[in-house]
């Protein structure tokens, strides 16, 4: 392949031999299906690109829904010694803290059934989705947007939008620590105050899911899961406020790294040391935007749980609406890695990718020290989902697994194939109902644009890496 | 247009040409602003476009990340593009076209530097260009 030499050293797991300029090995996590999806050398290039990065510490990792990307692979899982390695803009990636969050109700799918039609209407009429969506009925301006990057989740809580007791349900509690607003340019606010409160397009959704199967019994008692219940996944990020944040770092970078005397194979990997002021600065900016992604998300759990309420009585605490779990997949964060015997802090990248604790992991809050911390995979639009749980395995990826199924198509290719077709109606003959803003984002995101999710997460767990909980089947969606 | 999707499996890119670098960076705006759905017959307004780069890729990039800002934060959409000036580091630019904010067709993130080289083959400048969607 291109000069790479792959070998497969278990029946989940390809290594990419060190080759210099590769600092260290390529490691991507793959059963026989997955290693088919895998294409042209491009996708294996960028983990072996990533993998000449200074200071990274271990190999150069890749999920099992690893596609091509730009610069890193999506999919890719980096550590770099804080004290001698880089920080990367676009290792973490445009659409910063993107991720996912599962809302737990007490409804079975019976419950739901009758009221279907007005429920997802009424979602897609209350959570603003589509290309350029903006909500200014949540807008805030000025220092108030400032505590917004500031605290996260918490200033959602603190402005009474969502419970407290959501804030243990959040990866690092809804809040990454030393976010910067000052590093955030005057173009990034404007891009993103009125965005805050909206879902954006893309392959960013609202699905309702059915619990189909429960896989592990005592763990989804311990976490509120039962067999036919409703939840809800939601999925998207920081919106145009991320996306110039990332924007102004790269520029930025590149020339950083010329003058810290770092050769990139690709620019898109434009990174500086940790320590750096370049990397600093980018640290508290990119902290900002994760902060306003992770609130972003929380105000769409507002508008759900508020759209509930209003189709089927009650409060939302009355219908047992709680947050299972919100995690990133596009995130940098410190974290104090063990490797080769050593402990190391390290900047851990991410880019579509998200923690995966295990149990006993004394960071987990009480509620997940016995279970390990929920590992949200979305699958696509009319096949499965997953909630799988960290498990002790995940030591060897810095605690990292799959954030959901992976693309198989191009965008062009997924479009070309859906001419003349119509999906809703495909959808709606697997019971599935789908509202969307946009026909072509339908065709973008049909399910076979997709790997099939369960390949994926076959291999994740047959690498140790999580444990099954339980599989979700999607009956209705907001796409944007 | 001069200019042809690239099959990206995680976004989507356009791979653009012109007999002149000049040209290169004018059908890149004009490729960008059509995938996007923000092209408009009327010209009665003008931004001007200036940006600063390490070479001329940088610059390529800049450009149209400037190009991305008018059109989805200020609801520019645009008829037609011109280079005043372009160095190795320097860009002057102007669009014609109007601040009528109708909405787009995608939403494009981002411009990236993925594996961006502007080479000179066969007479004609080229470039392949990969947006984040």
């Amino acid at each position: 392949m291109s000069g790479l030499n792959i070998r497969r050293i278990d029946p989940f797991r390809l290594e990419i031999a060190r080759i210099p300029p590769m600092r260290t090995t390529g490691l991507v996590y793959a059963n026989r299906a997955i290693e088919r999806t895998l294409g042209d050398v491009q996708v294996l290039q960028q983990v072996a690109n990533v993998a000449t990065l200074p200071g990274i510490v271990g190999p150069s990792m890749a999920m099992p829904d690893i596609h091509w990307g730009y610069g890193f692979p999506i999919g890719g899982v980096a550590a770099f010694s804080r004290d001698e390695g880089v920080i990367s803009p676009g290792g973490v990636g445009y659409d910063i803290n993107c991720g996912v969050c599962c809302i737990l109700t007490g409804l079975k799918v019976e419950d739901v059934r009758p009221r279907l039609e007005r429920l997802l209407t009424s979602l897609y009429n209350n959570v603003p989705s589509g290309v350029g969506s903006c909500n200014r009925a949540l807008a805030v301006s000025g220092k108030e947007f400032n505590r917004v990057l500031e605290l996260g989740a918490r200033w959602s809580v603190k402005k009474g939008y969502a419970p407290t007791d959501d804030l243990e349900a959040h990866e690092d509690e809804g809040c990454i620590a030393g976010a910067d607003p000052e590093a955030v340019s005057a173009k990034a606010l404007e891009r993103g105050q009125p965005q805050l409160g909206t879902l954006g397009s893309g392959n960013h959704f609202l699905e309702l899911d059915v619990v189909d199967l429960v896989a592990d019994s005592e763990k989804a008692r311990e976490l509120g899961l039962f067999g036919d219940q409703v939840v809800v996944l939601v999925h998207t990020g920081s919106r145009g406020l991320g996306h110039q944040v990332c924007d102004d770092h790269v520029h930025g970078m590149i020339s950083a790294a010329s003058r810290h005397g770092i050769a990139l194979p690709d620019r898109q990997l434009a990174c500086a040391p940790v320590t750096s002021r370049e990397g600093r600065e980018y640290f508290g900016a990119m902290a900002a935007a994760a902060n306003f992604a992770f609130a972003n998300r929380e105000l769409i759990a507002y508008l759900i749980r508020g759209t509930f309420e209003q189709v089927f009585g009650g409060s939302f605490e009355r219908l047992g609406m709680r947050m299972l779990f919100d995690c990133c997949h596009n995130i940098a964060k410190m974290e104090r890695i063990r490797w080769e015997g050593r402990e190391i802090e390290a900047c851990v990248h991410r880019k579509g990718a998200t923690r995966a604790l295990p149990p006993g992991d004394t960071r987990l809050p009480p509620r997940f020290r016995r279970t390990g911390q929920p590992v949200l995979v979305p699958g696509d639009m009319g096949r499965m989902s997953y909630i799988l749980s960290g498990a002790a395995g995940a030591a060897e990826t810095f605690f990292s697994a799959c954030h959901g199924a992976g693309r198989l198509l191009s965008r062009h290719e997924a479009k070309k194939r859906a001419r003349g077709r119509k999906i809703l109606d495909e959808l709606l003959r697997k019971d599935i109902h789908a509202m969307a803003a946009s026909r072509a984002t339908l065709a973008e995101e049909m399910p076979e644009a997709y790997k099939d999710v369960s390949d994926v997460v076959d291999t994740i767990t047959g690498a140790g890496i999580t444990s099954c909980v339980a599989r979700l089947r999607p009956f209705a969606m907001v796409k944007g | 247009m001069p200019y042809t999707l690239i099959d990206h499996t995680a976004d989507t890119g356009m791979r653009v040409s012109s007999p002149t670098v000049e040209g290169l960076f004018v059908e890149a705006a004009l490729a960008l602003c059509d995938i996007m759905g923000a092209l408009t017959p009327g010209k009665g307004e003008t931004a001007v476009v200036q940006v600063e780069g390490v070479d001329r890729e940088d610059l390529l990039v800049r450009w149209l990340q400037e190009i991305l800002y008018l059109v989805e934060v200020k609801g520019f959409r645009v008829a037609k593009a011109g280079l005043m000036e372009l160095t190795d580091t320097d860009l002057r630019g102007e669009l014609r076209g109007a601040y009528t904010g109708e909405s787009l067709l995608v939403e494009v993130k981002a411009v990236t530097y993925h594996n961006l080289e502007i080479a000179c083959i066969d007479n004609a400048y080229v470039a392949a260009i990969i947006l984040d969607m």
